[in-house]
């Protein structure tokens, strides 16, 4: 099956502004677009799109299923084998 | 070998020997899986097995070592170039007084500060005067009594404003002192303000609007050479000769890198080994306290006053003791040489020399050969595959989003040039973040398993704040300045296995006791502050500003 098509900037602002809206993050105390100004939304945005995009990458890391959780050492079961005397 | 005669073995042994790594892999990874769960840690459960406890080189008292057997002639006669330990047997020998000391530091606070602007907020100079006047020198003192102190604008101080240089902490003043403050003013340190800092720990000191405030102290007169950050306004002070040593924290190379650019020597404990209690966060993870100070000496005396098990932050608990550091940082002497203290093989990666530029491979080859001659073994380690990848995964996207949403919530405009990097947390989905937690366990055992077997100390940075090591970070020769044409310091970082601080030490003592990069102080500034500011108009940093690997 082919991958659908990679989302739009345009897409993404919406994406963007939607999750900004639903957790209560108002990015209009910023000046829309100045880039001599400390921050501008337009950076922002820009920010967010590529971080969004590089999560994309992070997707492709598998992990070893097979990996083992982390166990304290000694285990408890060490003391019962004589393994480890605490 | 039986769990006793290891036992043995480590009492003369560096702590990094005793410690049992998969004991430390485990608790990295429920701290890790705390933060997620936004559980409090219980010390008990992530205790140290008793085999853990068994390193250091302990037994009498940590400061016997910690006053200078000599003192260097210039140093007495501008005390400001003391360094603690200097300072210290000066007081002991009655060569110098705690007030000789804060009045020379305060004449270069009053000819300098306006340029160096390394402090945020300070003591007025009568209360400092009456600090040094109230030092009681007797048998219990520790050598930080009357030594003068740089503290991070992020460390809380009671009554006294806490800002992390950010808007967001404007009108911050906290109610009680963190920690690794209390400490020091209970070892007798003054301190001689607050610190400026990269805004919430991140990059050089600057204002909300970008503007460049604090200057490197080895280009007073051209403020476009960054001192680093964040911890720079603490890198300034102690080279400025502005304080005697200072703190710091680091989440991503914030002690190291100010460090290495103002010729410090920077120790960056391992995580849990001193208390984050009081301290702005960035992260619950990964910030580290820590040392900047003048030589290997120094940074023990520090980190010795501060470290250690804390009731209030349960990420100290149940950790191996604080061992000697300061017997640590004592040269030691083989047939009147000097020495390295316990065999060591210091591992290098293949880039440490054929990635280097012709500035500085001269210089890294010249560290290895006097590491050889100070007695370590030199040996280059490859990288383990996966290294690129698992350590990029290891990142703190999301962290700070966290910590600070009711803040973004109320105006993100207060977090300025910050605000992308404490936004794209609420990005990065779980599942990620879960991969996340998991390539940092996959990292952190690649390398005690695949570098930690073949090395002791391995010549490496900020990769490893994100798994909890040891670093430190130490001065090793001088280069120039692309943008100004200013000759800079050049310096290095050091990383060891979990509670290597003594390795780390060690090392480094033995190669400042044939070296004396470290003794190198910069140039005093050449114009006055008003003079300055009528020739040049503020310094903006520009707008692709990259403040990544200053965290």
């Amino acid at each position: 099956m082919a991958a659908p098509p990679p989302p739009t900037d345009a897409e993404l602002d919406t994406y963007i502004k939607t999750r900004y809206a639903l957790i209560g993050i108002d990015l209009s105390t910023l000046p829309e677009n100045d880039p001599a100004a400390p921050m501008d939304q337009a950076r922002v945005m820009a920010n967010a799109r590529s971080t969004i995009r590089q999560e994309v990458d992070y997707s492709n890391y598998v992990p070893d299923q097979q990996a083992h959780a982390a166990v304290l050492y000694p285990a408890p079961f060490a003391v019962w084998t004589g393994e480890y005397k605490p | 070998m039986t769990v006793e005669a290891r036992q043995d073995m480590a009492v003369d042994a560096p702590q990094d020997m005793a410690i049992d790594r998969r004991w430390f892999l485990s608790r990295m990874a429920a701290v890790w899986a705390a933060a997620g769960a936004g559980t409090l840690l219980g010390g008990g459960a992530l205790a140290a097995p008793a085999l853990a406890h068994g390193g250091g080189s302990g037994g009498g008292s940590v400061w016997e070592g910690a006053y200078a057997k000599t003192i260097r002639r210039a140093a007495l006669d501008d005390p400001t170039e003391l360094t603690i330990s200097e300072a210290a047997a000066a007081f002991r020998r009655r060569l110098l007084r705690p007030v000789d000391l804060m009045e020379a530091y305060l004449e270069r606070l009053g000819k300098f500060e306006e340029i160096y602007k390394a402090f945020l907020w300070r003591p007025t100079d009568a209360e400092l005067l009456a600090a040094a006047r109230k030092v009681r020198l007797d048998s219990r003192s520790t050598p930080l009594a009357g030594i003068l102190t740089a503290e991070k604008d992020n460390y809380y101080t009671k009554g006294i404003p806490t800002t992390a240089m950010s808007p967001v902490y404007a009108d911050f003043v906290p109610e009680y002192d963190s920690t690794v403050h209390a400490r020091l003013k209970a070892a007798g340190a003054i301190m001689m303000g607050k610190a400026a800092m990269g805004p919430l720990a991140s990059g050089r000191a600057r204002l909300a609007d970008g503007t460049a405030t604090t200057v490197n102290a080895w280009t007073p007169d051209d403020i476009r050479y960054s001192p680093s950050g964040s911890s720079g306004g603490t890198a300034t002070a102690v080279a400025g000769r502005l304080s005697t040593s200072g703190t710091g924290t680091q989440t991503g190379g914030s002690i190291t890198s100010p460090s290495q650019a103002q010729n410090l020597t920077g120790l960056k404990p391992t995580f849990g080994r001193a208390s984050l209690f009081g301290i702005v966060p960035l992260t619950f993870t990964r910030d580290h306290p820590g040392p900047l100070a003048r030589d290997a000496m120094d940074a023990a005396i520090m980190l010795q006053s501060f470290a250690g098990p804390d009731k209030n932050d349960p990420r100290t608990l149940g950790m191996p003791p604080v061992p000697n550091l300061v017997k640590a940082a004592t040269v030691y002497t083989q047939r009147g040489k000097p020495k390295v203290r316990w065999a060591t093989t210091v591992g290098y990666p293949p880039d440490f020399l054929s990635g280097a530029n012709a500035e500085t491979l001269p210089m890294r080859q010249s560290l290895l050969d006097t590491l050889v001659k100070v007695g370590c073994r030199v040996e280059e380690v490859p990288y383990p595959a996966d290294w690129d990848l698992l350590s990029g995964l290891s990142s703190t996207a999301g962290e700070a989003t966290n910590m600070f949403l009711p803040f973004l919530r109320k105006d993100v405009s207060l977090f300025a040039d910050r605000l992308p990097g404490f936004l794209n947390g609420m990005f990065r989905s779980s599942d990620n973040y879960m991969k996340m937690l998991q390539a940092r366990y996959q990292f952190l055992r690649l390398v005690l398993d695949q570098v930690f077997d073949k090395c002791d100390v391995f010549l490496t940075g900020t990769v490893f704040d994100g798994i909890g090591l040891p670093l430190i970070a130490f001065p090793y020769g001088m280069g120039v300045d692309t943008t100004t044409g200013l000759p800079v310091p050049r310096g290095t970082t050091l990383g060891a296995p979990p509670f290597g601080e003594e390795r780390l030490l060690a090392v480094i003592a033995a190669y400042q006791a044939v070296t004396d990069h470290h003794l190198r102080r910069p140039p005093d500034p050449t114009v006055s502050a008003a003079r300055a500011r009528s020739f040049t108009a503020p310094y903006k940093v520009p707008a692709d500003y990259d403040a990544s690997d200053e965290t």
